[in-house]
């Protein structure tokens, strides 16, 4: 931990923990966690920007169908590179400690393949490709699964979840708020 | 305050209308938006749906603040009005903002513990973390009120009690069990496995709390009060009364050799505990903290038990049409995050496909099921009558072992007690068939509680049930084997304890009753719960790893099949509640047997985790975090209130046996309480009294019923509201859909034209 404080001063570590969901000893965590992805690189500088390559190292993303997503949605840039304030702003939301309308607001930012702030047809095939991964449902059952999908939760009928409907949803899922979890 | 403070703060005020009015056009009518407007209305008139405030996130807001950095001071006071609540959070754009400015600006003096909680909101909004820094710098640098008096000293102490908050976190943090552990777990087998290692940890803080009340209250007094000295038999002349019978159990313990008698007479079980009262400097009853203790331990428990069932209870209630959000639920919530290894990911790709396929399956299944036959609907009801017929012979079948195993081995242990002590086991061997038919009847019952699922699990197979009421059929038959077990074992010791004690005898000779039963039944948990405890370990470590290691390493088709396992959470569930169940049973009896629950419960999350990261492999099946948990505690409940029955019966009923424990001499243990409840003031037994009388009774059960009444008519109605809300959701849905359309053929109309109108002049043009 001793390399770790050097690197940081106390005002902004309290400013971390203002703005974080995170106590100081936990943002002194997670910068070990983010300096192992490339020890040499945050040495210098500890707000080193990494790329998204490097990012998808963290056991987590690299296991998560949707990694390239998240970094993409953290990232300060919007091109995926991540420097250590992105990745804590990504290890505050997926924190036990963060509520889960935060934590929908990410996620909805995550499934938006095509950023139109709309889950359309197009993201929902994209999301349910991506989780079954290798294997792939047949076209009959993807409309099947894609058709329920809509009926379940799109209110309005406009073929398309908005955020307040995705929202609804998540509300009721109790799942989704345990299972949106990375632990440090 | 001062004057010129006052003054410089006017004068800001007066600065602000003026910039405010500037920015109040801009923003109610920004060119940028406009032009933002007439891009997607030129790409894509029917575009126009998305533009709504109801269908945008807090994102979109957000990700104009980082377009535009000049406005984020304004946008900054937006944010601040909206708040912690999510419905105004929802509607925020163009509109928004503008409507936000003009309150905001008359409060434009925010004081400091304002600042502070907004400071504090800041963490959840979705900017990046320089945005944030910026934003706190700003509101720190703003121009606040000083909190005066009372109010200052409320919001220090909201902070300090903050800051103590985070302390307390971290210290926690540092403190809680098995992190690592759980962490690996969740990594390799998803949050569900983790519910049920959440599960074993909770109830080892519960076994420790358990524990404590009964050592302050039991172990604690009995240990360090010195406690005055019966009488002695000689001096009595009934050669049975109680001191002389204690004197006579205290003999036969001491001089009996085998491990049993060496215990019989230690704290561990009840017989040790004294009867008297310490009166000397301090007045300590100690029967009385005796049964106060255990009638508390249980209250707590069942307070426990039922304020973590209700935590996930009410979650139910909220989600009760969940099972119509079972393909969002899969969808958005399928994905464990905290999957951190590449072949769990491969496993949970494919448990997530077989889950959508499963469903799709259901959904067809259904169908099937509508259009059966009759001559396959009778068929099918005569096997599942068939199999359950079996499933109960098999029970009835168990039971009736397990009571004749149990008389058989205490047949066997009797004779040889007295053999024992002529020869003064020097015959190791004899102590070793000893040994092993003390512990008979556990080992019997612990080997049908493995062999006899396994049936069950094939034969279930044969009853062609759906995917999900399998798994709830075989547990329920699972749990009732279980607990008919330990019926069973009930029964034998009542026939055994349950008889009339003369006056001149100290225990029933005929009826072979133990002179002093309790440490006799204390000592019968004991063993079963130790017999449990080693049988898990047994099994995990000498029977199931190899075969696990065989799973991995052959080549060989049918070995594998036999050999590979997977985590099977509803017995590993049961094999942990039962043990509890043990424990409470056995608490009355062997007051110390908490202490022993503790360690093996720690013991246990160990060969848990061993049976669960080693000898499994990831379960296809897919298990629901929040389903499970409320699911542990169903079963945890059901079989704490089912053996509560049975101990509050002994308690209330079985008369104590006269050599021992600190009960000697009563009828019964409750009439202990009687006692000192004759010892109470006169007004406080009048009050008490009056409690039990019709007169208070009769009027606080129609109170009782009425607010029940109340409460059932509130959720009803409460059910409608809901109803009506969501139809008129989906009816203003349809409104604004409509609207929409026509806004946009009229808008494609009138580009229509537009072109049109330029066409013509362009001809027009050509023309002239």
């Amino acid at each position: 931990m001793g390399v770790g404080k050097s690197q940081f001063s106390e005002e902004e570590l309290q400013a971390y923990q203002d703005l974080t969901y995170f106590t100081k000893k936990e943002v002194l965590h997670a910068h070990q966690k983010f300096k192992a992805l490339a020890p040499e690189k945050v040495g210098h500088n500890r707000n080193a920007k990494l790329p998204m390559s490097k990012i998808l190292q963290y056991p987590e993303l690299r296991a998560n169908p949707f990694g390239d997503r998240i970094c993409k949605v953290f990232s300060s840039s919007q091109d995926g590179d991540c420097t250590f304030e992105d990745f804590l702003d990504m290890m505050s939301v997926f924190s036990d400690a963060a509520p889960k309308a935060v934590k929908a607001e990410h996620a909805f930012r995550i499934f938006d393949f095509d950023g139109d702030d709309m889950l359309g047809i197009g993201d929902l095939r994209q999301v349910v490709d991506r989780l079954t991964a290798p294997q792939r449902l047949n076209e009959t059952d993807m409309q099947q699964v894609l058709q329920y999908i809509l009926d379940e939760a799109d209110l309005d009928d406009d073929g398309a979840l908005s955020f307040a409907e995705f929202e609804h949803i998540i509300e009721k899922s109790s799942d989704f708020s345990k299972s949106f979890c990375i632990r440090l | 305050m001062s004057g010129g403070d006052r003054k410089k703060r006017a004068c800001d005020r007066g600065q602000g209308w003026e910039e405010a009015g500037a920015e109040f056009y801009q923003e109610s009518y920004p060119a940028a938006i406009e032009a933002d407007l007439q891009q997607a209305l030129q790409r894509d008139p029917s575009h126009i749906a998305t533009l709504l405030p109801s269908k945008k996130s807090r994102v979109a807001t957000a990700k104009r603040i980082r377009n535009d950095t000049k406005t984020t001071l304004r946008r900054r006071t937006s944010t601040r009005s909206r708040g912690t609540t999510t419905s105004r959070r929802m509607s925020t754009n163009i509109h928004d903002a503008a409507v936000s400015m003009l309150p905001d600006l008359s409060e434009n003096l925010s004081n400091e513990e304002r600042t502070w909680e907004e400071i504090m909101q800041i963490k959840a909004m979705p900017v990046c973390m320089a945005q944030k820094i910026q934003l706190k710098n700003q509101l720190q640098s703003a121009t606040k009120l000083r909190l005066q008096g009372f109010e200052q000293l409320k919001w220090q102490r909201r902070k300090a009690w903050q800051q103590f908050r985070i302390r307390m976190k971290e210290a926690y943090s540092k403190m809680e069990l098995w992190n690592d552990s759980l962490k690996t777990i969740g990594g390799n087998f998803g949050m569900g496995i983790v519910a049920y290692f959440l599960f074993i940890k909770w109830l080892l803080y519960l076994n420790v709390l358990l524990f404590g009340i009964i050592f302050l209250f039991i172990v604690l007094p009995a240990t360090l009060l010195d406690m005055p000295e019966d009488e002695t038999c000689v001096n009595s002349n009934n050669s049975h009364s109680i001191s002389c019978c204690s004197e006579l159990y205290w003999n036969i313990t001491q001089e009996s050799g085998n491990i049993a008698g060496m215990l019989e007479y230690t704290l561990l079980f009840y017989g040790a505990y004294s009867h008297m009262t310490y009166t000397s400097g301090i007045f300590f009853n100690l029967p009385l903290s005796y049964i106060s203790a255990t009638v508390g331990v249980f209250i707590f428990s069942l307070v426990a038990i039922v304020k973590s069932a209700a935590k996930s209870f009410k979650q139910r209630v909220v989600e009760n049409e969940g099972q119509f959000y079972q393909y969002c639920n899969l969808v958005f919530g399928g994905w464990d995050y905290c999957i951190h290894n590449e072949k769990s990911a491969a496993i949970k790709h494919k448990a997530l496909y077989n889950e959508m396929k499963a469903f799709l399956e259901a959904e067809r299944l259904e169908e099937e099921r509508q259009n059966r036959t009759r001559e396959e609907t009778t068929k099918l009801f005569l096997m599942r009558l068939f199999i359950n017929l079996i499933v109960l012979a098999v029970l009835c079948g168990c039971g009736i072992f397990i009571y004749y195993i149990f008389e058989f081995s205490f047949n066997q242990i009797s004779p040889q007690t007295d053999e024992t002590n002529i020869t003064d086991s020097h015959l190791s061997l004899n102590r070793i068939v000893h040994l092993f038919f003390e512990f008979l009847p556990y080992m019997c019952i612990v080997i049908l509680n493995f062999a006899v699922p396994s049936l069950f699990r094939y034969l279930v197979s044969l009853e062609n049930y759906s995917p999900s009421f399998v798994i709830r059929i075989t547990l329920f038959r699972t749990v009732f084997l279980r607990l008919s077990s330990l019926i069973v074992v009930l029964t034998s010791f009542y026939r055994l304890i349950v008889t009339e004690v003369k006056d001149n005898e100290c225990t029933n000779n005929t009826s072979k009753r133990p002179l002093c039963w309790e440490t006799f039944v204390g000592q019968q948990f004991f063993k079963l719960y130790i017999t449990d405890v080693f049988f898990q370990f047994f099994m995990t470590f000498f029977i199931n790893f190899p075969r696990s290691l065989i799973a991995k390493h052959t080549e060989n088709k049918v070995l594998r099949f036999f050999c590979e396992q997977e985590f099977d959470l509803p017995k590993h569930v049961l094999d942990v509640v039962y043990l509890q169940t043990i424990c409470w049973l056995g608490l009355f009896y062997a007051p110390l047997l908490p202490l022993i629950a503790i360690f093996s419960t720690f013991v246990l999350f160990y060969i848990k985790k061993f049976a669960c990261l080693v000898n499994s492999t990831p379960s296809s099946k897919i298990y629901r975090a929040s389903k499970s948990n409320a699911f542990f505690m169903l079963i945890l409940l059901i079989s704490f209130i089912l053996f509560t029955v049975p101990v509050g019966y002994s308690i209330a009923e079985i008369e104590p046996s006269k050599s021992c424990g600190p009960f000697r001499g009563f009828k019964s243990v409750w009439s202990l309480l009687i006692v000192v409840f004759a010892e109470f003031p006169d007004w406080l037994q009048s009050i008490l009294y009056f409690l039990g009388t019709a007169g208070f009774g009769v009027p606080a059960f129609i109170i009782l019923t009425l607010l029940l009444y109340y409460y059932y008519a509130v959720s009803i109605a409460n059910k409608h509201m809901v109803t009506v809300l969501k139809n008129q959701l989906v009816l203003e849905g349809h409104d604004k859909q409509f609207l929409l359309n026509r806004l946009s053929a009229f808008i494609k109309q009138q580009q229509d034209q537009n072109k049109y109108h330029q066409e013509q002049a362009n001809e027009l043009g050509t023309f002239s």
